[in-house]
Protein backbone atom coordinates (compact mmCIF):
# COMPACT_ATOMS: atom_id res chain seq x y z
CA UNK A 1 0.00 0.00 0.00
CA UNK A 2 1.31 3.43 -0.92
CA UNK A 3 1.34 6.06 1.75
CA UNK A 4 1.92 9.71 1.30
CA UNK A 5 5.28 10.61 2.77
CA UNK A 6 5.18 13.18 5.57
CA UNK A 7 6.14 16.60 4.24
CA UNK A 8 7.04 18.39 7.43
CA UNK A 9 10.78 18.22 6.92
CA UNK A 10 10.97 19.67 3.41
CA UNK A 11 10.95 23.54 3.38
CA UNK A 12 9.37 23.61 -0.11
CA UNK A 13 6.43 21.48 0.95
CA UNK A 14 4.36 24.14 2.69
CA UNK A 15 0.83 25.09 1.78
CA UNK A 16 1.25 28.73 2.62
CA UNK A 17 4.05 30.68 4.23
CA UNK A 18 3.97 34.40 5.04
CA UNK A 19 6.58 36.36 3.09
CA UNK A 20 9.35 37.95 5.10
CA UNK A 21 9.25 41.70 5.80
CA UNK A 22 11.86 42.41 3.15
CA UNK A 23 10.04 40.44 0.48
CA UNK A 24 6.84 42.31 1.25
CA UNK A 25 8.50 45.73 1.24
CA UNK A 26 10.29 45.00 -2.03
CA UNK A 27 6.99 44.03 -3.64
CA UNK A 28 5.82 47.59 -3.06
CA UNK A 29 6.41 49.54 -6.32
CA UNK A 30 6.38 53.10 -4.86
CA UNK A 31 9.06 52.06 -2.37
CA UNK A 32 11.31 50.61 -5.09
CA UNK A 33 10.91 53.81 -7.10
CA UNK A 34 11.58 55.92 -4.02
CA UNK A 35 14.88 54.07 -3.54
CA UNK A 36 15.84 54.89 -7.14
CA UNK A 37 15.05 58.58 -6.50
CA UNK A 38 17.21 58.61 -3.37
CA UNK A 39 20.11 57.01 -5.28
CA UNK A 40 19.77 59.61 -8.06
CA UNK A 41 19.80 62.44 -5.50
CA UNK A 42 22.96 60.99 -3.90
CA UNK A 43 24.66 60.76 -7.29
CA UNK A 44 23.66 64.34 -8.08
CA UNK A 45 24.92 65.60 -4.71
CA UNK A 46 28.27 63.81 -5.10
CA UNK A 47 28.83 65.16 -8.60
CA UNK A 48 27.75 68.68 -7.54
CA UNK A 49 30.29 68.71 -4.71
CA UNK A 50 33.08 67.25 -6.85
CA UNK A 51 32.40 69.68 -9.74
CA UNK A 52 32.34 72.57 -7.27
CA UNK A 53 30.83 74.98 -9.80
CA UNK A 54 27.47 76.27 -8.50
CA UNK A 55 27.10 78.53 -11.52
CA UNK A 56 26.99 75.59 -13.95
CA UNK A 57 25.84 72.68 -11.81
CA UNK A 58 24.47 73.40 -8.33
CA UNK A 59 24.34 70.44 -5.96
CA UNK A 60 21.15 68.74 -4.79
CA UNK A 61 21.24 70.47 -1.42
CA UNK A 62 21.73 73.90 -3.02
CA UNK A 63 18.78 73.26 -5.32
CA UNK A 64 16.64 72.09 -2.40
CA UNK A 65 17.52 75.26 -0.44
CA UNK A 66 16.71 77.43 -3.46
CA UNK A 67 13.44 75.52 -3.90
CA UNK A 68 12.24 76.04 -0.34
CA UNK A 69 13.40 79.66 -0.42
CA UNK A 70 11.51 80.29 -3.67
CA UNK A 71 8.39 78.77 -2.17
CA UNK A 72 8.52 80.50 1.19
CA UNK A 73 9.86 83.93 0.29
CA UNK A 74 9.67 84.03 -3.46
CA UNK A 75 6.95 83.71 -6.04
CA UNK A 76 7.41 80.10 -7.18
CA UNK A 77 3.99 78.89 -6.01
CA UNK A 78 2.21 81.89 -7.50
CA UNK A 79 4.02 81.40 -10.81
CA UNK A 80 3.26 77.68 -10.84
CA UNK A 81 -0.40 78.44 -10.16
CA UNK A 82 -0.46 80.95 -13.05
CA UNK A 83 0.90 78.25 -15.36
CA UNK A 84 -1.55 75.63 -14.13
CA UNK A 85 -4.51 78.00 -14.55
CA UNK A 86 -3.63 78.75 -18.17
CA UNK A 87 -3.00 75.07 -18.75
CA UNK A 88 -6.36 73.98 -17.35
CA UNK A 89 -8.19 76.53 -19.47
CA UNK A 90 -6.38 75.44 -22.66
CA UNK A 91 -6.82 71.76 -21.77
CA UNK A 92 -10.55 72.25 -21.26
CA UNK A 93 -11.04 74.05 -24.57
CA UNK A 94 -8.88 71.45 -26.37
CA UNK A 95 -10.88 68.61 -24.81
CA UNK A 96 -14.21 70.03 -25.95
CA UNK A 97 -12.98 70.50 -29.52
CA UNK A 98 -11.43 67.01 -29.58
CA UNK A 99 -14.64 65.35 -28.37
CA UNK A 100 -16.76 67.20 -30.93
CA UNK A 101 -14.36 66.13 -33.69
CA UNK A 102 -14.24 62.52 -32.48
CA UNK A 103 -18.03 62.44 -32.09
CA UNK A 104 -18.48 63.66 -35.66
CA UNK A 105 -15.94 61.10 -36.86
CA UNK A 106 -17.82 58.35 -35.05
CA UNK A 107 -21.20 59.23 -36.52
CA UNK A 108 -20.49 60.23 -40.12
CA UNK A 109 -18.07 59.01 -42.75
CA UNK A 110 -17.22 62.50 -43.94
CA UNK A 111 -16.51 63.46 -40.31
CA UNK A 112 -14.13 60.53 -40.11
CA UNK A 113 -12.34 61.69 -43.26
CA UNK A 114 -12.09 65.25 -41.96
CA UNK A 115 -10.60 64.11 -38.66
CA UNK A 116 -8.18 61.67 -40.31
CA UNK A 117 -6.92 64.36 -42.69
CA UNK A 118 -6.62 67.07 -40.03
CA UNK A 119 -4.81 64.82 -37.54
CA UNK A 120 -2.46 63.55 -40.23
CA UNK A 121 -1.61 67.17 -41.06
CA UNK A 122 -1.40 68.76 -37.62
CA UNK A 123 -0.32 65.94 -35.30
CA UNK A 124 3.32 65.97 -36.50
CA UNK A 125 3.46 69.78 -36.21
CA UNK A 126 4.96 70.75 -32.82
CA UNK A 127 2.57 73.14 -31.10
CA UNK A 128 5.41 75.46 -30.13
CA UNK A 129 6.18 76.02 -33.82
CA UNK A 130 2.86 77.87 -34.04
CA UNK A 131 3.88 80.35 -31.35
CA UNK A 132 5.33 83.01 -33.72
CA UNK A 133 2.08 82.91 -35.68
CA UNK A 134 0.02 83.05 -32.48
CA UNK A 135 1.99 86.11 -31.33
CA UNK A 136 1.28 87.76 -34.65
CA UNK A 137 -2.45 87.03 -34.44
CA UNK A 138 -3.18 87.39 -30.74
CA UNK A 139 -0.26 89.45 -29.43
CA UNK A 140 1.69 88.94 -26.21
CA UNK A 141 -0.67 87.38 -23.69
CA UNK A 142 -2.82 84.51 -22.59
CA UNK A 143 -4.75 84.11 -25.89
CA UNK A 144 -1.51 83.20 -27.66
CA UNK A 145 -0.68 80.63 -24.98
CA UNK A 146 -4.18 79.18 -25.22
CA UNK A 147 -3.88 78.90 -28.98
CA UNK A 148 -0.76 76.74 -28.84
CA UNK A 149 -2.13 74.77 -25.87
CA UNK A 150 -5.32 73.88 -27.68
CA UNK A 151 -3.29 72.78 -30.66
CA UNK A 152 -1.16 70.59 -28.37
CA UNK A 153 -4.21 68.90 -26.83
CA UNK A 154 -6.72 68.54 -29.66
CA UNK A 155 -4.90 66.27 -32.09
CA UNK A 156 -3.57 63.52 -29.82
CA UNK A 157 -6.84 63.44 -27.90
CA UNK A 158 -9.08 63.40 -30.99
CA UNK A 159 -6.87 60.76 -32.60
CA UNK A 160 -6.94 58.47 -29.56
CA UNK A 161 -10.65 58.97 -28.94
CA UNK A 162 -11.61 58.21 -32.50
CA UNK A 163 -9.27 55.18 -32.60
CA UNK A 164 -10.96 54.05 -29.38
CA UNK A 165 -14.41 54.42 -30.94
CA UNK A 166 -13.30 52.49 -34.01
CA UNK A 167 -12.03 49.63 -31.84
CA UNK A 168 -15.37 49.07 -30.07
CA UNK A 169 -16.44 45.56 -31.01
CA UNK A 170 -19.28 44.95 -33.44
CA UNK A 171 -21.06 42.83 -30.83
CA UNK A 172 -21.09 45.64 -28.28
CA UNK A 173 -22.35 48.08 -30.92
CA UNK A 174 -25.15 45.73 -31.88
CA UNK A 175 -26.02 45.18 -28.22
CA UNK A 176 -26.25 48.96 -27.74
CA UNK A 177 -28.48 49.45 -30.76
CA UNK A 178 -30.55 46.47 -29.64
CA UNK A 179 -31.52 48.48 -26.54
CA UNK A 180 -32.92 51.12 -28.87
CA UNK A 181 -30.04 53.56 -28.28
CA UNK A 182 -29.11 55.91 -31.09
CA UNK A 183 -27.55 59.33 -31.68
CA UNK A 184 -25.78 61.03 -28.80
CA UNK A 185 -27.28 58.61 -26.24
CA UNK A 186 -25.58 55.76 -28.08
CA UNK A 187 -22.28 57.66 -28.20
CA UNK A 188 -22.42 58.70 -24.53
CA UNK A 189 -23.63 55.42 -23.04
CA UNK A 190 -21.95 52.81 -25.24
CA UNK A 191 -19.08 54.25 -27.29
CA UNK A 192 -17.50 56.56 -24.69
CA UNK A 193 -17.27 54.03 -21.84
CA UNK A 194 -16.26 51.24 -24.23
CA UNK A 195 -13.49 53.42 -25.67
CA UNK A 196 -12.47 54.80 -22.29
CA UNK A 197 -9.01 53.15 -22.15
CA UNK A 198 -8.08 54.88 -25.42
CA UNK A 199 -9.68 58.16 -24.33
CA UNK A 200 -7.67 58.10 -21.11
CA UNK A 201 -4.46 57.50 -23.07
CA UNK A 202 -5.39 60.49 -25.23
CA UNK A 203 -6.01 62.62 -22.15
CA UNK A 204 -2.59 61.66 -20.73
CA UNK A 205 -0.72 62.29 -23.97
CA UNK A 206 -2.59 65.57 -24.44
CA UNK A 207 -1.75 66.62 -20.89
CA UNK A 208 1.97 65.87 -21.34
CA UNK A 209 2.08 67.73 -24.68
CA UNK A 210 0.22 70.71 -23.21
CA UNK A 211 2.46 70.98 -20.14
CA UNK A 212 5.66 70.90 -22.19
CA UNK A 213 4.28 73.33 -24.74
CA UNK A 214 3.18 75.78 -22.07
CA UNK A 215 6.55 75.87 -20.31
CA UNK A 216 8.33 76.28 -23.64
CA UNK A 217 5.98 79.09 -24.71
CA UNK A 218 6.47 80.90 -21.39
CA UNK A 219 10.22 80.70 -21.87
CA UNK A 220 9.81 82.59 -25.13
CA UNK A 221 7.72 85.50 -23.97
CA UNK A 222 6.95 84.91 -20.33
CA UNK A 223 4.85 87.67 -18.89
CA UNK A 224 1.21 87.05 -19.53
CA UNK A 225 -1.58 88.36 -17.31
CA UNK A 226 0.81 90.42 -15.20
CA UNK A 227 2.86 87.84 -13.33
CA UNK A 228 4.23 85.18 -15.69
CA UNK A 229 4.40 81.45 -15.13
CA UNK A 230 6.96 78.77 -14.38
CA UNK A 231 8.71 79.10 -17.74
CA UNK A 232 9.21 82.79 -17.03
CA UNK A 233 10.57 81.96 -13.56
CA UNK A 234 13.21 79.71 -15.16
CA UNK A 235 14.10 82.30 -17.80
CA UNK A 236 14.38 85.17 -15.29
CA UNK A 237 16.68 83.23 -12.99
CA UNK A 238 18.87 82.11 -15.86
CA UNK A 239 19.32 85.78 -16.80
CA UNK A 240 20.34 86.52 -13.20
CA UNK A 241 22.69 83.51 -13.31
CA UNK A 242 20.95 82.02 -10.28
CA UNK A 243 21.34 78.50 -11.56
CA UNK A 244 20.12 76.83 -8.38
CA UNK A 245 16.76 78.63 -8.85
CA UNK A 246 16.70 77.49 -12.48
CA UNK A 247 17.07 73.92 -11.21
CA UNK A 248 14.34 74.51 -8.65
CA UNK A 249 12.04 75.75 -11.44
CA UNK A 250 12.77 72.70 -13.55
CA UNK A 251 12.16 70.51 -10.51
CA UNK A 252 8.75 72.13 -10.05
CA UNK A 253 7.86 71.41 -13.68
CA UNK A 254 8.75 67.75 -13.09
CA UNK A 255 6.93 67.60 -9.74
CA UNK A 256 3.68 68.96 -11.12
CA UNK A 257 3.92 66.55 -14.05
CA UNK A 258 4.44 63.62 -11.66
CA UNK A 259 1.61 64.72 -9.40
CA UNK A 260 -0.91 64.87 -12.22
CA UNK A 261 0.22 61.53 -13.64
CA UNK A 262 0.59 59.72 -10.33
CA UNK A 263 -2.34 61.18 -8.43
CA UNK A 264 -5.02 62.28 -10.85
CA UNK A 265 -4.66 59.91 -13.79
CA UNK A 266 -3.73 56.93 -11.60
CA UNK A 267 -6.84 57.47 -9.47
CA UNK A 268 -9.08 57.74 -12.54
CA UNK A 269 -7.52 54.54 -13.89
CA UNK A 270 -8.06 52.65 -10.67
CA UNK A 271 -11.72 53.60 -10.46
CA UNK A 272 -12.49 52.92 -14.12
CA UNK A 273 -10.57 50.76 -16.55
CA UNK A 274 -8.76 48.68 -13.91
CA UNK A 275 -11.97 48.01 -12.03
CA UNK A 276 -13.68 47.06 -15.30
CA UNK A 277 -10.91 44.64 -16.26
CA UNK A 278 -10.06 46.64 -19.38
CA UNK A 279 -6.51 47.10 -18.15
CA UNK A 280 -4.43 44.99 -15.84
CA UNK B 1 -50.99 22.28 -30.83
CA UNK B 2 -50.75 24.55 -27.80
CA UNK B 3 -50.06 27.61 -29.97
CA UNK B 4 -52.44 30.36 -31.11
CA UNK B 5 -54.21 29.99 -34.41
CA UNK B 6 -54.13 32.97 -36.74
CA UNK B 7 -51.04 34.80 -37.96
CA UNK B 8 -47.85 33.72 -36.17
CA UNK B 9 -46.01 36.10 -33.85
CA UNK B 10 -43.02 36.25 -36.16
CA UNK B 11 -43.35 35.88 -39.91
CA UNK B 12 -40.39 36.35 -42.21
CA UNK B 13 -41.71 36.23 -45.74
CA UNK B 14 -39.61 35.70 -48.87
CA UNK B 15 -36.43 37.09 -47.32
CA UNK B 16 -33.55 37.66 -49.70
CA UNK B 17 -30.52 38.98 -47.85
CA UNK B 18 -27.37 40.30 -49.41
CA UNK B 19 -24.27 41.85 -47.94
CA UNK B 20 -21.16 43.38 -49.44
CA UNK B 21 -17.67 42.20 -48.71
CA UNK B 22 -14.63 44.15 -49.81
CA UNK B 23 -14.65 42.47 -53.21
CA UNK B 24 -18.11 41.12 -53.90
CA UNK B 25 -21.83 41.10 -53.21
CA UNK B 26 -22.86 37.92 -51.39
CA UNK B 27 -26.38 36.57 -51.37
CA UNK B 28 -26.79 35.11 -47.89
CA UNK B 29 -30.35 33.82 -48.23
CA UNK B 30 -32.71 33.43 -51.17
CA UNK B 31 -36.47 33.85 -50.60
CA UNK B 32 -36.59 32.22 -47.20
CA UNK B 33 -39.77 31.93 -45.13
CA UNK B 34 -39.57 31.47 -41.38
CA UNK B 35 -42.45 31.63 -38.93
CA UNK B 36 -42.67 31.31 -35.17
CA UNK B 37 -45.81 31.16 -33.07
CA UNK B 38 -45.95 32.53 -29.53
CA UNK B 39 -44.06 30.22 -27.19
CA UNK B 40 -42.35 28.29 -29.97
CA UNK B 41 -38.63 27.51 -30.00
CA UNK B 42 -37.58 27.74 -33.63
CA UNK B 43 -34.03 26.67 -34.46
CA UNK B 44 -32.27 27.77 -37.64
CA UNK B 45 -29.86 24.94 -38.43
CA UNK B 46 -27.35 24.70 -41.22
CA UNK B 47 -23.69 24.63 -42.20
CA UNK B 48 -21.64 27.82 -42.46
CA UNK B 49 -22.68 29.90 -45.44
CA UNK B 50 -26.38 29.07 -45.15
CA UNK B 51 -27.21 32.58 -43.98
CA UNK B 52 -28.62 31.58 -40.60
CA UNK B 53 -26.84 34.38 -38.75
CA UNK B 54 -27.85 36.87 -41.46
CA UNK B 55 -31.46 35.79 -41.01
CA UNK B 56 -31.23 36.41 -37.29
CA UNK B 57 -29.62 39.82 -37.85
CA UNK B 58 -32.42 40.67 -40.26
CA UNK B 59 -35.07 39.77 -37.69
CA UNK B 60 -33.07 41.81 -35.19
CA UNK B 61 -33.32 44.77 -37.55
CA UNK B 62 -29.59 45.06 -38.19
CA UNK B 63 -29.67 43.91 -41.82
CA UNK B 64 -32.43 45.25 -44.08
CA UNK B 65 -33.74 42.67 -46.55
CA UNK B 66 -33.28 43.16 -50.30
CA UNK B 67 -36.59 41.43 -50.88
CA UNK B 68 -39.38 40.31 -48.55
CA UNK B 69 -40.19 41.54 -45.07
CA UNK B 70 -40.19 40.57 -41.41
CA UNK B 71 -43.44 40.97 -39.47
CA UNK B 72 -43.43 40.82 -35.69
CA UNK B 73 -46.80 40.91 -33.91
CA UNK B 74 -48.37 42.60 -36.92
CA UNK B 75 -45.69 45.31 -37.33
CA UNK B 76 -42.94 45.35 -39.89
CA UNK B 77 -39.40 45.23 -38.52
CA UNK B 78 -37.30 48.12 -39.84
CA UNK B 79 -34.71 48.85 -37.15
CA UNK B 80 -33.17 47.26 -34.06
CA UNK B 81 -35.36 47.52 -31.00
CA UNK B 82 -35.82 46.20 -27.48
CA UNK B 83 -38.85 44.06 -28.46
CA UNK B 84 -36.33 41.61 -30.00
CA UNK B 85 -33.48 40.98 -27.57
CA UNK B 86 -30.36 39.38 -29.00
CA UNK B 87 -27.95 37.04 -27.24
CA UNK B 88 -24.65 36.77 -29.10
CA UNK B 89 -21.96 34.14 -29.17
CA UNK B 90 -19.21 36.56 -28.18
CA UNK B 91 -18.50 37.12 -24.50
CA UNK B 92 -17.86 40.84 -25.07
CA UNK B 93 -21.57 41.54 -25.55
CA UNK B 94 -21.77 42.57 -21.88
CA UNK B 95 -20.85 46.11 -20.88
CA UNK B 96 -17.52 45.69 -19.07
CA UNK B 97 -18.03 48.88 -17.05
CA UNK B 98 -21.22 47.63 -15.43
CA UNK B 99 -21.73 44.97 -12.79
CA UNK B 100 -23.91 41.92 -13.43
CA UNK B 101 -26.83 43.79 -11.90
CA UNK B 102 -25.98 46.92 -13.91
CA UNK B 103 -25.84 44.94 -17.14
CA UNK B 104 -29.30 43.51 -16.57
CA UNK B 105 -30.79 46.82 -15.42
CA UNK B 106 -29.22 48.97 -18.15
CA UNK B 107 -31.48 47.97 -21.09
CA UNK B 108 -34.52 48.26 -18.82
CA UNK B 109 -33.52 51.78 -17.79
CA UNK B 110 -32.94 52.74 -21.43
CA UNK B 111 -35.97 51.09 -23.02
CA UNK B 112 -38.60 51.28 -20.26
CA UNK B 113 -38.56 54.94 -19.23
CA UNK B 114 -41.95 54.60 -17.56
CA UNK B 115 -40.74 52.05 -15.04
CA UNK B 116 -39.64 53.09 -11.57
CA UNK B 117 -36.09 52.25 -10.44
CA UNK B 118 -37.58 50.02 -7.77
CA UNK B 119 -39.56 48.03 -10.35
CA UNK B 120 -36.48 47.70 -12.57
CA UNK B 121 -34.35 46.54 -9.63
CA UNK B 122 -36.97 43.90 -8.76
CA UNK B 123 -37.09 42.68 -12.37
CA UNK B 124 -33.31 42.45 -12.54
CA UNK B 125 -33.16 40.59 -9.21
CA UNK B 126 -35.83 38.14 -10.37
CA UNK B 127 -34.01 37.19 -13.57
CA UNK B 128 -30.62 37.17 -11.88
CA UNK B 129 -32.09 34.62 -9.53
CA UNK B 130 -33.55 32.59 -12.42
CA UNK B 131 -30.08 32.13 -13.95
CA UNK B 132 -28.53 31.54 -10.52
CA UNK B 133 -26.27 34.58 -10.44
CA UNK B 134 -27.68 36.49 -7.45
CA UNK B 135 -24.41 35.94 -5.58
CA UNK B 136 -22.47 37.65 -8.36
CA UNK B 137 -24.71 40.73 -8.65
CA UNK B 138 -21.88 43.14 -7.85
CA UNK B 139 -19.19 41.40 -9.93
CA UNK B 140 -17.91 42.88 -13.16
CA UNK B 141 -18.03 40.73 -16.32
CA UNK B 142 -14.25 40.20 -16.40
CA UNK B 143 -14.52 38.35 -13.10
CA UNK B 144 -16.97 35.79 -14.52
CA UNK B 145 -16.44 32.56 -16.44
CA UNK B 146 -17.66 32.18 -20.02
CA UNK B 147 -20.77 30.26 -19.00
CA UNK B 148 -21.65 32.86 -16.39
CA UNK B 149 -21.26 35.67 -18.90
CA UNK B 150 -23.68 33.93 -21.25
CA UNK B 151 -26.11 33.47 -18.37
CA UNK B 152 -25.94 37.21 -17.68
CA UNK B 153 -26.62 37.87 -21.37
CA UNK B 154 -29.63 35.55 -21.29
CA UNK B 155 -30.94 37.07 -18.05
CA UNK B 156 -30.50 40.56 -19.49
CA UNK B 157 -32.48 39.60 -22.59
CA UNK B 158 -35.20 37.82 -20.64
CA UNK B 159 -35.61 40.64 -18.11
CA UNK B 160 -36.75 42.86 -20.98
CA UNK B 161 -39.57 40.38 -21.55
CA UNK B 162 -39.33 40.92 -25.31
CA UNK B 163 -41.76 39.57 -27.89
CA UNK B 164 -39.04 37.21 -29.06
CA UNK B 165 -35.55 36.19 -27.95
CA UNK B 166 -32.93 35.94 -30.69
CA UNK B 167 -29.91 33.77 -29.92
CA UNK B 168 -26.94 33.54 -32.27
CA UNK B 169 -25.01 30.38 -31.30
CA UNK B 170 -24.92 31.53 -27.68
CA UNK B 171 -23.17 28.39 -26.41
CA UNK B 172 -20.70 27.85 -29.26
CA UNK B 173 -17.74 29.37 -27.37
CA UNK B 174 -18.28 27.27 -24.24
CA UNK B 175 -16.62 23.99 -23.33
CA UNK B 176 -18.68 20.85 -23.95
CA UNK B 177 -19.74 20.28 -20.32
CA UNK B 178 -20.82 23.87 -19.75
CA UNK B 179 -22.61 23.92 -23.10
CA UNK B 180 -24.64 20.86 -22.14
CA UNK B 181 -25.61 22.39 -18.82
CA UNK B 182 -26.56 25.71 -20.42
CA UNK B 183 -28.83 23.94 -22.92
CA UNK B 184 -30.70 22.26 -20.07
CA UNK B 185 -30.92 25.53 -18.15
CA UNK B 186 -32.33 27.29 -21.19
CA UNK B 187 -35.03 24.63 -21.49
CA UNK B 188 -35.81 25.00 -17.78
CA UNK B 189 -36.17 28.74 -18.25
CA UNK B 190 -38.49 28.11 -21.18
CA UNK B 191 -40.66 25.74 -19.15
CA UNK B 192 -40.78 28.48 -16.54
CA UNK B 193 -41.71 31.49 -18.70
CA UNK B 194 -42.61 30.09 -22.17
CA UNK B 195 -40.79 32.79 -24.12
CA UNK B 196 -40.64 32.72 -27.92
CA UNK B 197 -37.19 31.82 -29.18
CA UNK B 198 -35.36 32.02 -32.50
CA UNK B 199 -32.10 30.14 -32.05
CA UNK B 200 -29.24 29.76 -34.52
CA UNK B 201 -26.85 26.82 -34.39
CA UNK B 202 -24.72 24.62 -36.62
CA UNK B 203 -24.94 21.65 -34.24
CA UNK B 204 -27.59 19.06 -35.12
CA UNK B 205 -27.53 17.76 -31.57
CA UNK B 206 -28.11 21.20 -30.09
CA UNK B 207 -30.92 21.90 -32.56
CA UNK B 208 -32.74 18.73 -31.45
CA UNK B 209 -32.28 19.55 -27.74
CA UNK B 210 -33.35 23.19 -28.00
CA UNK B 211 -35.91 23.34 -30.78
CA UNK B 212 -39.61 22.69 -30.89
CA UNK B 213 -39.26 23.24 -34.62
CA UNK B 214 -36.10 22.97 -36.70
CA UNK B 215 -35.64 24.89 -39.92
CA UNK B 216 -32.89 23.16 -41.90
CA UNK B 217 -31.09 25.52 -44.28
CA UNK B 218 -28.86 24.64 -47.23
CA UNK B 219 -25.95 26.87 -48.17
CA UNK B 220 -24.89 29.13 -51.08
CA UNK B 221 -27.31 30.83 -51.08
CA UNK B 222 -29.28 29.92 -47.96
CA UNK B 223 -32.62 28.27 -48.68
CA UNK B 224 -35.04 26.31 -46.53
CA UNK B 225 -34.47 22.61 -47.04
CA UNK B 226 -36.95 21.27 -44.53
CA UNK B 227 -38.97 22.24 -41.48
CA UNK B 228 -39.13 19.51 -38.82
CA UNK B 229 -41.17 19.29 -35.63
CA UNK B 230 -39.22 17.95 -32.67
CA UNK B 231 -40.54 18.98 -29.30
CA UNK B 232 -38.50 16.80 -26.96
CA UNK B 233 -38.61 19.26 -24.10
CA UNK B 234 -42.40 19.37 -23.93
CA UNK B 235 -43.28 15.90 -25.19
CA UNK B 236 -41.95 12.99 -23.11
CA UNK B 237 -43.37 10.43 -25.55
CA UNK B 238 -40.56 11.28 -27.96
CA UNK B 239 -37.73 9.15 -26.60
CA UNK B 240 -34.02 8.80 -27.38
CA UNK B 241 -34.66 6.46 -30.32
CA UNK B 242 -36.74 9.11 -32.00
CA UNK B 243 -34.06 11.69 -31.28
CA UNK B 244 -31.43 9.47 -32.90
CA UNK B 245 -33.63 8.91 -35.94
CA UNK B 246 -34.16 12.66 -36.32
CA UNK B 247 -30.45 13.29 -36.00
CA UNK B 248 -29.74 10.74 -38.75
CA UNK B 249 -32.41 12.25 -40.95
CA UNK B 250 -30.98 15.75 -40.63
CA UNK B 251 -27.38 14.73 -41.19
CA UNK B 252 -28.40 12.70 -44.26
CA UNK B 253 -30.13 15.85 -45.50
CA UNK B 254 -27.14 18.10 -44.93
CA UNK B 255 -24.56 15.65 -46.26
CA UNK B 256 -26.49 14.74 -49.43
CA UNK B 257 -26.52 18.44 -50.11
CA UNK B 258 -22.74 18.54 -50.01
CA UNK B 259 -22.45 15.74 -52.55
CA UNK B 260 -24.96 17.41 -54.85
CA UNK B 261 -22.83 20.52 -54.84
CA UNK B 262 -19.73 18.47 -55.56
CA UNK B 263 -17.97 19.96 -52.57
CA UNK B 264 -17.86 16.85 -50.39
CA UNK B 265 -15.34 16.17 -47.70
Amino acid sequence: MNRIAPVGADPLAVVERPLSHWERLWGHAPLRRGVILVLLALLWQTYGILANNPLMFPSFSATATAFSDAIIRGTLLKKAWTSVQVLLLGYGIGMSIAFVLAGLAASTRIGEDILATLTAMFNPLPAIALLPLALLWFGLGTPSLLFVLVHAVVWPLALNTSAGFAAVSETLRMAGRNYGLSGWRYVARILVPAAFPAILTGLKVGWAFAWRTLIAAELVFGVASGSGGLGWFIFENKNRLETDYVFAGLGTVILIGLLVEGLIFRTIERHTIRKWGMQR
Amino acid sequence: MPFDAGPPLLAAEGLTLQYKTRTSLVTATWRVDVAAGRGERVVLLGPSGCGKSSLLKCVGGFLPPVEGRVMLAGREVTAPGPDRMMVFQEFDQLLPWKTVRGNIEFPLIQARPGWSRRHIADKAALYMDKVGLSKFAESHPHQLSGGMKQRVAIARAMAMEPEILLMDEPFASLDALTRRRMQEELLQLWLDTRFTLLFVTHSIEEAIIIGSRIVVLSPHPGRVKAVLDSDFAADDALGPTHSQALQDEISAMLFSDRFENGSGI
